[in-house]
This record gives structure tokens, sequence and C-alpha cells, in this order.
């Protein structure tokens, strides 16, 4: 074992000395930061405050639009017809950044053009889109009935029909949070795989240069695979905290720094007006709009969700590298490796799909078995710990966790056989029949 | 001591060694020889544990050999192989530390060694700026670094110019000197006529023989002797008669000339100065040996 590790830090060593692997400590977290960013950064894109001109000669609206005017939106009221080329064109209306068109068949074809010179952000235009629906149905409650809008909209509310799992009666499972679990499955799936072939990659090379007959002079078969496994997680295990840690940074820097104003009190309870009124429409509310900011900051446990992250990681490690061993003592040169890798990678895509699977049908018959095949397990784990699990459901992750490091330790002897035979081997054609006779062979 | 007893290897219907028993003793340069695809490789890679024996057993020291051993052996293979993007310091450290040195012991062997071969200047050099006569010095000190007892080297002297195999046959002697055990592997049959004590030829996986090179030499003699003289031709032709066959005579200078002749009745040293020293003035005169090539040959062909 001891030799392991030295051959592990080699290993190690090798790729700390690579410069494609050190910028791709910085460069990796650095691209999903940006995208972080450009996700939040283009849903609230627009101009955020507007003048608006309502043009309603019907008086329809009867030069009203809300009792509780937002700060962002001033509106000023037109009785007469207004073309949008003229508003376009027209000096007197440069003042205004929109126009409302409110026809004077409002209440029966429920339409409602709005022209801007720029476009809105997102929050405005929502909130525009409430004022004037709010508007509507008082109108309209006053022409065709003797409720107040306030009894109407308690009748209005929708019946709230949920749908409740009977192992999970609160509900804590969420189909948001078990996309961040698929997001964190696919980042481990991914390197599971990009290190993976290292570990081909490495044996080749090792074959190619002859350097293995040196190394087994020294070192045991079994010593020599663990070491290149062991290595090749350590390179893997030190990218991804490197990646854990500053995307950690980012998020917590674009929380003071850039996204602030979706964290300030004035912004939150203006959004819990939103959400009393928006709630009492029937729809949902802004912030809920902007589900990756809610979610990233405070729907997901990160202590608890990285523990199981951590051990899922190394159980899918596990089971893979094996495969890649398997590949590479097999294979006769590094683009034979390459090439025969495709049949590891269809079970990653095959643990790809199983997490998308798992979050669309989180109680099916298929989603149990991807949750036990150790292949897949991984991924189909990390969306449950996300989503919320019960006890029972939690213990019986780790049975797959168990099945993930017996299967592994089982791959990895055969691996060792094939490993023993191959390492010493190059310029051969892989075939299932040389794979068969070194299984055979002690 | 090493001894491999009915020591066979197979690989699928091939044959790579067969029954094979052989004694190697400890303090000796061994020559291990034979044409290629004989089974000298998979023979070394027996006693180094990389390959195990489909049957037989070896035995170091005399008991059987198991992986602890590998301490006491160091390996330089003919295919040689090291991290092209390390630097020589390092390698040799890896390569310490895999054969059990501790860090700091390592350190000293290797720049022990580094001194010794004069190339301390390129510790912090990556391998693969180096020439291939550089990191083949490379990996021979990397086989030593651990002061193995046995040496195993195989064609070690491939790749190097004249002054490096100068070289690398002094440290091998000096091994030697040192009580170290240098199993040498090698189709260079004048290096083995230099320093070799024994020698096993191994031919399709069989030991096709297994002694001391003086006395296979004695073995094999032909009863050759160069001579050089001052006379004429015809004179030695007289004197030669019926027993000796003459090879070969060349004039050197105006009256010198060197000839090579053949005893056709076992005639010892003196026998055959005396009956040329009456005729011809001669200058000087050494029986030929056979060369290992000559033997190496003799036997090769007469296996086939």
């Amino acid at each position: 074992m001891k030799n392991s590790w030295f051959i592990a830090l080699r290993e190690l060593n090798e790729r700390l000395s690579n410069r494609s692997f050190r910028w791709m400590l910085f460069i990796g977290p650095l691209l999903v930061l940006l995208a972080v960013f450009v996700l939040v950064e283009t849903s609230q894109q627009g101009v955020e405050s507007m003048k608006v001109l309502v043009a309603d000669p019907a008086n329809i609206l009867d030069g009203k639009i809300t009792a509780h005017p937002s700060q962002q939106l001033e509106y000023d009221f037109y009785n007469e017809y207004l073309d949008h080329e003229v508003f376009k064109n027209d000096a007197r209306f440069n003042g205004y950044d929109a126009l409302i068109e409110v026809n004077h068949k409002v209440l029966d074809n429920k339409t409602v053009r709005i022209f801007y010179r720029e476009q809105p952000s997102f929050n405005l235009k929502t909130t525009m889109r409430f004022d004037l629906e709010g508007r509507v149905e008082e109108v309209m409650l006053d022409q065709f009935s003797t409720m107040n809008s306030n009894e109407f909209r308690k009748i209005k509310q929708k019946l709230n029909v949920r749908f409740m799992d009977v192992d999970d009666p609160l509900n804590t499972s969420e189909e948001e949070t078990a996309w961040v679990g698929y997001s964190l499955g696919y980042l481990m799936l991914f390197f599971v795989g990009f290190f993976g072939m290292n570990i081909t990659r490495s044996i080749n090379r090792e074959k190619t240069n002859r350097i293995s007959e040196v190394l087994l002079s020294s070192v045991r078969p079994n010593e020599l695979m663990m070491g290149k496994i062991l290595g090749n997680l350590l390179s893997s295990l030190l990218q991804l905290i490197f990646w854990i840690f500053l995307i950690g940074i980012g998020l917590w820097a674009f929380k003071e720094f850039f996204f602030q104003d979706y964290f300030i009190p004035d912004y939150l309870n203006q959004t819990q007006v939103d959400e009393q009124q928006m709630s009492s429409l029937g729809m949902k509310n802004t912030f809920q709009e902007n589900m990756s900011l809610e979610l990233l900051y405070y729907r997901i446990n990160y202590p608890f969700v990285m523990l199981n992250f951590g051990c899922f990681f190394l159980g899918t490690y596990w089971v893979y590298s094996s495969l890649f061993t398997v590949l590479g003592a097999l294979s006769g040169d590094e683009s034979d490796g390459q090439q025969f890798s495709l049949p590891i990678w269809i079970f990653i895509f095959l643990g790809i799909y199983a997490g998308f699977y798992a979050v669309s049908y989180p109680n099916s018959e298929w989603t149990t078995f991807f949750s036990y095949f150790p292949w897949t397990s991984g991924m189909v784990a990390m969306v449950k710990i996300c989503s919320g699990v019960t006890t029972i459901a939690y213990s019986l992750l780790f049975l797959a966790f168990a099945v993930q490091l017996f299967v592994g330790t089982l791959l990895v002897f055969m691996a060792g056989k094939v490993f023993k035979q191959g390492i010493l081997s190059n310029n051969h054609r892989v075939s299932f029949k040389l794979l068969r006779s070194w299984l055979r062979k002690n | 001591m090493i001894e491999l007893k009915a020591v066979s290897k197979v690989f699928g219907q091939k044959i790579a060694l067969d029954d094979l028993h052989l004694t190697i003793n400890d303090g000796q340069i061994f020559g291990l020889l034979g044409p290629n695809g004989a089974g000298k490789t998979t023979l070394i890679r027996i006693l180094t544990q990389i390959l195990e024996p489909s049957k037989g057993i070896v035995y170091f020291q005399g008991a059987p050999l198991n992986f602890s051993d590998v301490k006491a052996f160091g390996y330089l293979p003919e295919e040689r192989g090291l991290y092209k993007e390390m630097k020589v310091l390092d390698h040799l450290l890896f390569l310490g530390r895999l054969r059990g040195m501790d860090y700091k012991s390592a350190k000293l062997s290797a720049n022990h060694w580094m001194d010794k071969f004069d190339v301390s200047s390129w510790s912090n050099k990556r391998i693969n700026t180096l020439s291939k006569g550089m990191a083949q010095k490379v990996q021979f000190m990397g086989s030593l670094m651990h002061n193995p007892e046995i040496i195993i080297l195989d064609e070690p002297l491939s790749g190097f110019d004249p002054l490096n195999i100068q070289l690398i046959l002094d440290e091998i002697k000096d091994l030697k000197k040192r009580g170290k055990t240098v199993i040498f592997s090698t189709h260079n049959m004048s290096s083995v006529d230099d320093f070799c004590d024994e020698v096993a030829i191994v031919n399709h996986g069989t030991l096709v023989i297994h002694e001391k090179v003086t006395s296979l030499k004695e073995k094999y003699r032909t009863g050759d002797y160069k001579l050089r003289f001052k006379g004429n031709q015809i004179a030695l032709a007289n004197a030669l008669w019926t027993s000796f066959e003459l090879l070969e005579c060349r004039e050197l200078n105006q009256g010198q000339f060197e000839a090579r002749i053949r005893s056709r009745g076992g005639q010892k040293f003196n026998d055959v100065f005396n009956e040329l020293s009456g005729a011809i003035a001669l200058e000087a005169m050494e029986e030929q040996l056979p060369t290992m090539q000559d033997v190496f040959l003799k036997l090769v062909t007469n296996e086939k």
C-alpha cells in the first residue's frame, strides 16, 4: 500500500505539473460562476422604471389602475384613441416610455397591448401585467356583479390540489431542489468520466514508454493499479475541491456585491406584498420566478448535501475507475483506449438520463432500479438527497452506496487480473477473447 | 545464490521456458546469452517476479523467491522506460522509494550516483530534454540506487557511445569487486569475453550450456595459434609439415610475416614453439582461444 501511495503521489504531481490541469482549477469554476451570473442577470435585464401612458378612449379603467402604485411605474391616462405610430413619432408623447392600449372591448376580448420604447425588465413587465389584470377584474366586478373585489378574490382562488407521497406526507421533496441534485450528479459523472479517462491514458502511456516493466519489478500489479486509481482520485478531488471552494466564494461575492438588490429588506418586503397580491390572483410572484437565486441561497442544505456528495462521488469513482483500468490494460495503444471507452461513456450517459428520470418520476420502478444500479446510483442519490428524503429513504440510499462499494471492489479485483496480464502487452488488438483469457489466468 | 529448479513458462500454446535448471552463485558476473526469442527476457522477468513460472520454483538464498526479495534486486530492462515529464532527481527518488528506501537515503544515493557519473548538473532537467544515452544513464543509476545484491542488466550497453560503454563496464566490474552478483544479458559477445565469470546459453526455452567462461573456452579451443616471424613463408610451410595446418599468412613488412596456424595433433604451446623456432625467427606467438562469439555460434548452430 505504501508503494501505491508513492505511485498515487507521482500521478498527482504529474497532473499538477500539467499546465492545462492547473488552468482548469480556475477556469472551470469561473465558467460555472459566469453561467450563474449570466442566468441571473439576463432575467433582470431591461428598463427598471417607466412612465406609462394608458390610452383608454372608452374610459373603461376610469383613470385608476392600482391602489398600491409601484415606485418604478408612473401611469398617466389619455382618453382618446392613440395609434402606436403616433405615440412613437409625436413629440407630445416623448416623455413616456410605454403606451398601454386599452381597447373598448377589453372586457370581452381580454387583450391589452403594451408598446415600449426600450424593453422593460422582467420585474416591471410582471408588475404591469398584475396591475392591469387587477384593475380589469375590479371593473368587471362593478359591471357584472354585486361582489366587491376582496370577496371575489376569495371565491376566485384556485382549488389547491396537492399530490402527497404517503412516505413523505410533509412533502419535503421538491422538484426544484431535485434539479440542484441533478446538477451535482452531472458534475460528479463529468469528473468521474474525465478523470477516469486519465487512468486509461496513463496506463497506455506507461505501456508505450515501457516504464511499466521497471515499476513491476518493484511493485505488485495490484499496487500499481491501486496507485493509479488513487492518484487520479486525488487529482479529481483536488480539482473538485477547488471548484467547490471557488464557486462557493463566487456565489458569496455575487450575493454581497452583485445581487444585493434582491436581498435587501425593502426588496423582500415588496416581493412579499406582491406575493400576497399575486397569490390572490392565483399567480406566482417575481421572486419565485427568479427561482435560481432562491434555490442557490436558501433552499439547499449545503453541508448535508456536500457530505453525501463526497460519499457518492467516491462510490461512483470506485465503480467507474475499475472499468477505465480494465480498458487501459486491455488496449494495445492510446488510440485504442479512447476508441473503446464508448461503452463506459454509455454508462455515464445512462447515469445522466437516470438523474433526469428520477427528477421527473421519483417513485417509479425504474427510478428504484437506477438508485441501486451502481453506475447510476450516485446520480439518483444526489437527486433524492437534494429533493429531501425521509430517514427510511436515506438508509436505502446508503444501501445503494454499499452496493457501489461491493460491486466496485469486485470489479477492481477483476481489473487487477486483466491489468496484471495486460500491462506488459502492447500493440495488440482489443477483443473479448483476450479479455476472457486474461480473466481466466492467475 | 539463485537456483532455478525445473522452471517452465508457457504463454498459451507457446513454451517460452522448458524445464530449466540453473544455479547462479553470488559475487560473480553471470552472462545470460541466447538468440532473439530464446527465452532470456522471460527468464529475467521470472527472476524479477514480473512473471510467475508456470511450473518449477526459484530459490533465492536457499528459500523460495518471494515478493519481499525484490528489494535485493536491481533491474535494467532491455526496453528502457522513464517518465518523460519527470525531472532526473525526482525520477531517481521515485524509483528509490519504490524499492523501499526512505526519502533521505534515496536522496543521498541519488546524489552519490549523479556525482559518480558526473551528471549532477542534470538533476533538474526533465527526462524528455535528455539524449537517449543520457536517459540510459539515468535508468542505469535507477537500477543501482537501492544498493541491490543482485543486479540484472538486460542489454545494458545498447544505445551508449564507446566512452559510456567503458564507463558502464567499469561500473559493472566495480560492482563485482563489492561482492554483488551481476546477471548480464547481452548480444555483445566481446563484453562477455571480457569479464563474465560464467555464462548460460539459452535457446528455444531450454538451457544449452552453463559453464565458466574459461572452461568453456578451454572446451571449445581449436588449437589455433597466431605468430609473427621473420624469414620466409616456404620455411614456415616446411616447419609445419604434417602436424599443422596453415590457415593464413600475410606479410607485414619486408621479410616480416604474421600467420595463423592450427595444430592437428593437440600439441601444446611449448611443442609448437619448439617445432617452429628452429625454422623461423619467431618474434611473437599466442594461442587463439575461441571467442564467446565462436562458442555461441557453434552451440546455437549445433542446436539447430
